[in-house]
């Protein structure tokens, strides 16, 4: 018979405070098998932990229900606690009294200690059927990817090859750098960005741990955590990265002109390019969408070819896949900026004189289109009033519903810079909603801006107009104040926020991440476990997680390297034994479960039985991620699902409906 | 100019604004926020609607004119709790007082309650008269009655004292 002893909590009042504790304990004395019933204010403090491995060993028992909050809680921390006694840690069974019942019927306390009690004797029965279950070890891979060579990407690459494991960063643009390299002043120091991110790029291209493939993407995951394979497809440059010294005679004599992707689209460069003036690696790359000879598939033009001293230009190069394998990942594919166009009351696409913060960034940045020069884009003259928007994008329900968080530190850097570089006479004003300066040192930046005379209008225009000359012009009404503001602006910037990638659903396919209803990539929890995804071994970092800062990016991207070397440091980990297990005697080799494993866990095997071919299913151990399809697809009822059999699952239903007078027995 | 104030049609002046930025012997007038804790604590708002956080942000954004010749930069009764509480020390009771000093170089009008108060304060050095109380039961009080002693005033000691001080 086994001995069951009942733990209830209170969990402070979180539990007590709606739950009547005594009455839930009178009853679960009388449940079968039940030993011993106790309570406790918080069960998973020390205190509470003793107690239970005490009377493990003092009433022998032998299966532990503990009622308290969700198992996603603090069920790994009472299984170390019976296991310190002695107990299997998987004979534990956790009853959810406070997200199941107190937190969700707190208007109702008697209906809910009369669930607590079915919830309790439900997980008593199930209790008797628990089965001791030991977690395996496998080795892994100490090699990890790393998606995305933005800031965060390069940060955890950095990390991680200086802690000796090897990594391989994949960008999918032709340089590293990411968003931040666009960048012309960080806030709230304004320091310049190519200044602290151009020496971290060297650094990734010439860490001897790091391989760098840039202009790649990856196209196939495979395996589980700590043993990854991956295939990446490197897309044709048509130039040989090897041979490339970077000079950039062929851009001086390519005749095609493309609008530049790193200038936003603001200035042109040829259809042969190198990325950016600090392209990491600094090489050529053919725009097969415009050369006229990729395009026209003949021997035309050529020139590229001609000046080429170093015989880098390829033509004829074709994409390459490459695979490896790798222990962990770490995705780090950040952001895109919000389209303003899809708001066409702000004139963002109709009218030059409306610009983007990101092209703002390019407009103020000495190797942008405009050297530097804050000029008005429809007619190069110097603007007299510049007017910043915010919230564009962000904060709203039609498009956004999160806050951007960056774009009210941006748009005060953006202003900012612009007095500083167009003098006093100008006027400055900033249009919010809610001024958000939260991070160290940002409060302080927003009074520097204005001490600059940066004047803030409490209130956000509905339409902007603009006359033929480029002349902007709205009304505002401004809270402060309340009155209505007529602005005739020669310039208006509009802070765009940050919006998940438009590839993030195949990315999150690929990776078999989640996201959130904001759009971005799920961690597993959003205060305790920030860094990780559902998917173990895969780790994300930076904007793909949510809009984030530059400090915050950093942060995040380190810390995710840390657990990334926390998995794989010892060169082993252990799984959890939550794993489906096929009973070979039943299984009739129908095949069915093998395509419902969504995890390519099942494998047929044929054995030779007295004479006769045998075919049947066997789970990949490592591999089963423990979802129970295969468990309910199975027609002979051959594959259990260890730790969640049928038969403690029905105990459970069974007593799920006696009459709370009735003694729950299975 | 590219800022207009539609309901008065008032533009910005950018002059007048640095004028009292200059009387105030600082910037830190700019570094207002909209907290509004000077308006929710404001003495003169519950009888007389003065919105100081209001008049920081019209200096701010340079409509200076209207101010200065309205009425309601003279309701201020210079309790000094604005300058107490503001967390950024842009204090709008000296804003207040640098609109008054524009509004008598400029010869705006005074409002007559004001004068009023200014005379007895010269006459008697109270900003109230000793005044005697009626009670609702019709019974008269005042110092004599109650017991208390005379209050003791030079006029002209007093007067001498506040021009010396005005001097200054």
């Amino acid at each position: 018979m086994p001995r069951i002893g009942v733990y209830v909590c209170h969990c402070g009042l979180n539990i007590a405070g709606v739950v009547n504790v005594e009455k839930v304990i009178e009853y679960a004395k009388n449940l079968p098998d039940v030993v011993i019933v106790k309570h406790y204010t918080y069960m998973c403090s020390e205190p509470g932990q003793h107690m239970i491995r005490k009377d493990i060993k003092s009433h022998k028992l032998d299966r532990i229900v503990i009622a308290t909050c969700s198992p996603r809680m603090h069920e790994e921390t009472f299984r170390r606690a019976v296991a310190g006694a002695g107990l299997n840690p998987y004979l534990v069974e956790i009853v959810n009294l406070r997200e199941h019942v107190s937190w969700a019927h707190g208007d109702e306390p008697e209906k809910a200690t009369e669930k607590a009690k079915a919830l309790v004797r439900m997980g008593v029965a199930r209790a008797k059927l628990l089965e001791p279950l030991e977690k395996h070890k496998v080795s892994v891979e100490k090699n990890v990817l790393v998606v995305g060579g933005g800031i965060a990407g390069m940060q955890a690459s950095l990390d991680l090859a200086n802690a000796g494991f090897k990594v391989y960063l994949v960008e999918k643009a032709p340089s590293i750098g990411g968003r931040m390299a666009q960048l012309d002043k960080t806030f709230p120091t304004l320091d310049c960005s190519a200044c602290i991110l151009t020496p971290k790029m060297v650094d990734v291209a010439e860490h001897p741990n790091i391989e760098l493939l840039t202009n790649s993407e990856v196209t196939e995951v495979k395996g589980f955590v700590g043993n990854y394979e991956v295939s990446i497809v490197k897309k044709p440059r048509y130039v040989d990265e090897k041979k490339c010294v970077g000079c950039e005679l062929c851009t001086k004599v390519c005749p095609v002109k493309v609008p530049d992707e790193f200038n936003e689209g603001l200035s042109q460069t040829r259809a042969i390019s190198i990325y950016s003036a600090y392209a990491v690696p600094k090489v050529a790359i053919i725009n097969p969408k415009h050369c006229l000879r990729l395009k026209y598939n003949k021997d035309v033009c050529g020139k590229c070819l001609e000046v080429c001293e170093a015989k880098a230009i390829d033509f004829k190069q074709q994409p390459e896949t490459v695979q490896f394998k790798v222990g962990a990942i770490v995705l780090a594919v950040g952001s895109e900026v919000f389209d303003a166009a899809k708001m066409p009351e702000f004139g963002y696409g109709s009218y030059k004189n409306v610009v983007s913060n990101i092209e703002f960034e390019r407009i103020v940045n000495a190797s942008g289109p405009t050297e530097g020069k804050i000029l008005c884009p429809q007619n190069g003259k110097s603007p007299k009033t510049v007017v910043f928007v915010q919230c564009i994008g962000s904060r709203d329900k039609r498009f956004h519903e999160y806050c951007c968080r960056v774009g009210c530190m941006a748009s005060l850097k953006q202003a900012i810079l612009t007095r500083e570089k167009l003098g006093k006479d100008v006027n400055i004003y900033i249009c919010f909603n809610d001024m958000r300066a939260f991070g160290k040192g940002y409060d302080e930046f927003y009074r520097r801006a204005r001490d600059l005379d940066i004047n803030f209008v409490a209130g956000l225009p509905s339409d902007i107009r603009s006359d033929v000359n480029g002349l902007l012009h709205f009304d505002v009404y401004d809270k402060a104040t309340n009155k209505l503001l007529e602005m005739r602006p020669d310039l208006v910037i509009l802070a765009n926020g940050l919006v998940p990638n438009s590839d993030l659903g195949e990315i999150s396919a690929l990776f078999h991440v989640s996201r959130s209803a904001d759009g971005f990539l799920l961690e597993m929890h959003p205060k305790l476990r920030p860094l990780e995804s559902a998917m173990a071994g895969v780790f994300l970092a930076g904007a793909c997680q949510g809009p984030k800062d530059i400090p915050d990016t950093v942060a995040q991207a380190s810390g995710a390297a840390a657990k990334v070397v926390d998995l794989l440091v010892s060169g082993e980990i252990e799984l959890e034994p939550l794993k489906a297990v096929v009973d070979k005697d039943l299984c009739s080799g129908c095949r069915i479960c093998e395509p419902v494993c969504p995890f390519a866990a099942i494998e047929m095997k044929s054995e030779n039985v007295e004479g006769a071919e045998k075919l049947s299913a066997e789970v990949v151990e490592v591999m089963c991620q423990g979802c129970g399809l295969c468990v309910s697809a199975c027609p002979t009822n051959a594959i259990k699902m260890q730790h969640y059999t049928d038969q403690q699952v029905m105990a459970q239903v069974r007593t799920a409906y006696l009459e709370s007078g009735e003694k729950g027995g299975s | 100019m590219s800022l207009t104030d539609l309901m008065s049609m008032a533009k910005p002046n950018i002059e007048a604004r640095e004028k009292i930025l200059l009387k105030l012997g600082g910037r830190e007038l700019v570094n207002c926020f909209q907290c509004l804790r000077c308006t929710s604590g404001c003495t003169a708002l519950k009888l007389l609607e003065l919105k100081p956080h209001e008049i920081v942000k019209l200096v701010n954004l340079g409509f200076v004119d209207e101010l200065a010749s309205s009425d309601i930069v003279w309701t201020c009764v210079t309790c000094l709790k604005c300058v107490q509480r503001c967390p950024q020390k842009a204090s709008p009771y000296h804003v207040i007082m640098a609109l008054r000093n524009l509004a008598v170089e400029r010869e705006a009008k005074v409002p007559e309650g004001y004068l009023k108060a200014v005379s007895q304060i010269l006459e008697s050095g109270l900003a109230e008269a000793v005044q005697d109380v009626v009670t609702r039961k019709m019974e008269t009080f005042n110092r004599e009655s109650l017991k208390l002693p005379k209050v003791a005033f030079s006029k002209e000691s007093f007067q001498a004292a506040f021009m010396k001080i005005m001097g200054e």
